[in-house]
């Protein structure tokens, strides 16, 4: 078995384990059934208004598309939560020699943990779409725009988790990685704010945001530059995540 | 470098700022042989450690592990090596059992092999009462032991061990030595510690570490030769 895997195995029986991870699966999804209610109550006082018009938006423009947009900016809260021990931990409990003694390599490490950090976030995200999927039972979704908003909050997830990844390889305690990669995934969630006050919408700054990105997704579209964004996101994060642990090797 | 020699180190050294930790040191540890690396607080010998289990990166020099270079193939000279740590590495939320099955998939070993060798470690190391007790509400002894366990579950021919009796109490401590025994065959074992005793109890040779370079080793044999040179040591050190 790669180093890697068994890694990112032992991470989710870790995340698994820990109180803080169930709490976060109940918390965020009553409030994800809590946002779906309230959007289904704006529906139904909104749907008479387009009743009468055929390209009028539906069901999983008004209910679903609103509601995985509010749970992905939730997302860049709660994933830094469960994100923050990841290699901060290991250094805590005098672990992370061992994983150096036994042949892992920074970027093995980095990217097990990675993959152990989705864990959660992944489980939480399948229940959060069960609830909007379960509409279909008494009305017609767009299931193409549902998948690529999965898809999209999907990509965001993990690349909040790489950034999380590699706050925690930063840290010297688990709460300064958590608040670190908070910060950092909200100055990514407003970095356009001012430009987009003043009515630019294509400029570098509204580029870097990580809501242009999504939107997109949210929409039903599937650009290959937002995906590669995302994924270039991932990348960057880890390769710094993997650059720090052989660092932190070196310094013994 | 000798033919039968399983851990060579030629012209090792290692500086914290500017306190040379370990300087210009060469040893060479052949299979069956223990040796002690003798040396009071801060003498260097977990910095050497580390440096011999590939955990920390020597300034110079080369050390080679059953022929492989650990700086050119760090991969596979780092899965010859078992190494504990002073203070055992354990996950608190895992069981004795789980934590040897993650060293034994860490280190490459597939489902069924992982399996065999954490039933082969659990019996030697004598961990069959506790294989379901978490890490976490170990007693200091069988932590000790479950850490030894990681460390051989892979069968390596080096075995690195750092001050592995301390905190432990004389019982502890005598199994622990007989373990060792047995585990010494064919295998190349280097013990730290800084009592005399200990290294006179489990291995076969010791040297001392003293303000980074190392002495010749010394039959354990020798006892009155080995502690004139160790109260030396520790004099010139005091003085």
């Amino acid at each position: 078995m790669s180093a890697w895997l068994a890694i990112a195995r032992r991470e989710w029986r870790t995340q698994f384990a820990s109180p803080l991870a169930w709490t976060v699966l109940a918390a965020i999804s009553a409030l994800g059934a809590w946002l779906l209610l309230v959007g289904i109550e704006s529906y139904v006082a909104l749907a008479p208004r387009y009743a009468d018009r055929p390209d009028g938006p539906g069901v999983t423009d008004l209910v679903v598309a609103p509601m995985l947009a509010n749970l992905a900016a939730l997302m860049v809260f709660v994933v830094p939560l469960l994100t923050m021990r990841a290699i901060v931990g290991e250094r805590r409990d005098g672990t992370l020699p061992l994983l150096f003694a036994a042949g892992a390599s920074g970027i093995q490490i980095a990217f097990g943990k990675f993959v152990g950090a989705l864990g959660v976030p992944l489980v939480l995200l399948a229940i959060l779409l069960a609830m909007p999927l379960s509409l279909a039972v008494g009305t017609d979704l767009d299931l193409g725009k549902v998948a690529t908003g999965a898809l999209g909050l999907l990509l965001l997830t993990a690349a909040l988790s790489a950034l999380g990844v590699l706050c925690s390889a930063y840290a010297q305690h688990p709460a300064s990685a958590a608040l670190a990669a908070m910060a950092a995934g909200l100055i990514g969630w407003i970095a356009d704010g001012a430009a987009r006050e003043r009515g630019v919408t294509d400029g570098l700054l509204n580029w870097l945001a990580l809501p242009t990105h999504l939107t997109a997704f949210m929409r039903g579209v599937v650009a290959s530059v937002d995906v590669a964004y995302f994924l270039l996101l991932v990348v960057l994060c880890l390769g710094l995540a993997a650059m720090r642990l052989a660092r932190l090797r070196e310094l013994g | 470098m000798p033919k039968d020699s399983l851990i060579h180190a030629e012209g090792v050294a290692r500086r914290h700022a500017a306190h040379v930790v370990v300087s210009n040191l060469t040893l060479d540890v052949p299979a069956g042989t223990a040796l002690g690396l003798l040396g009071i607080n801060g003498a260097g010998k977990s910095t050497l450690l580390r440096m011999l289990a590939g955990v920390l990166a020597p300034d110079s020099g080369r050390i080679t592990i059953a022929g492989v270079d650990l700086h050119e193939d760090p991969r596979a000279a780092r899965h010859l090596i078992g190494w504990l740590p002073e203070r055992a590495p354990l996950y608190p939320e895992l069981n004795v059992s789980e934590t040897l099955v993650f060293a034994a998939r860490l280190r490459g070993l597939s489902r069924a092999p992982a399996q065999l060798a954490v039933a082969r470690a659990i019996e030697r190391c004598d961990l069959g009462e506790v294989r379901q007790r978490l890490c976490a509400n170990l007693s200091r002894g069988f932590a000790q032991r479950v850490g030894l366990a990681q460390a051989i579950v892979h069968e390596p021919p080096v075995l690195l061990l750092d001050e592995p009796t301390a905190g432990l109490d004389p019982l502890q401590a005598q199994r622990l030595h007989s373990l060792l025994a047995e585990l010494k065959h064919g295998r190349a074992i280097v013990l730290s510690s800084h009592q005399l005793a200990e290294v006179q109890a489990s291995c076969d040779c010791a040297a001392i570490l003293h303000e980074g370079t190392l002495d010749a080793p010394l039959a354990v044999g020798d006892g009155a030769a080995l502690r004139a040179r160790f109260m030396a040591r520790v004099l010139d050190r005091a003085a």
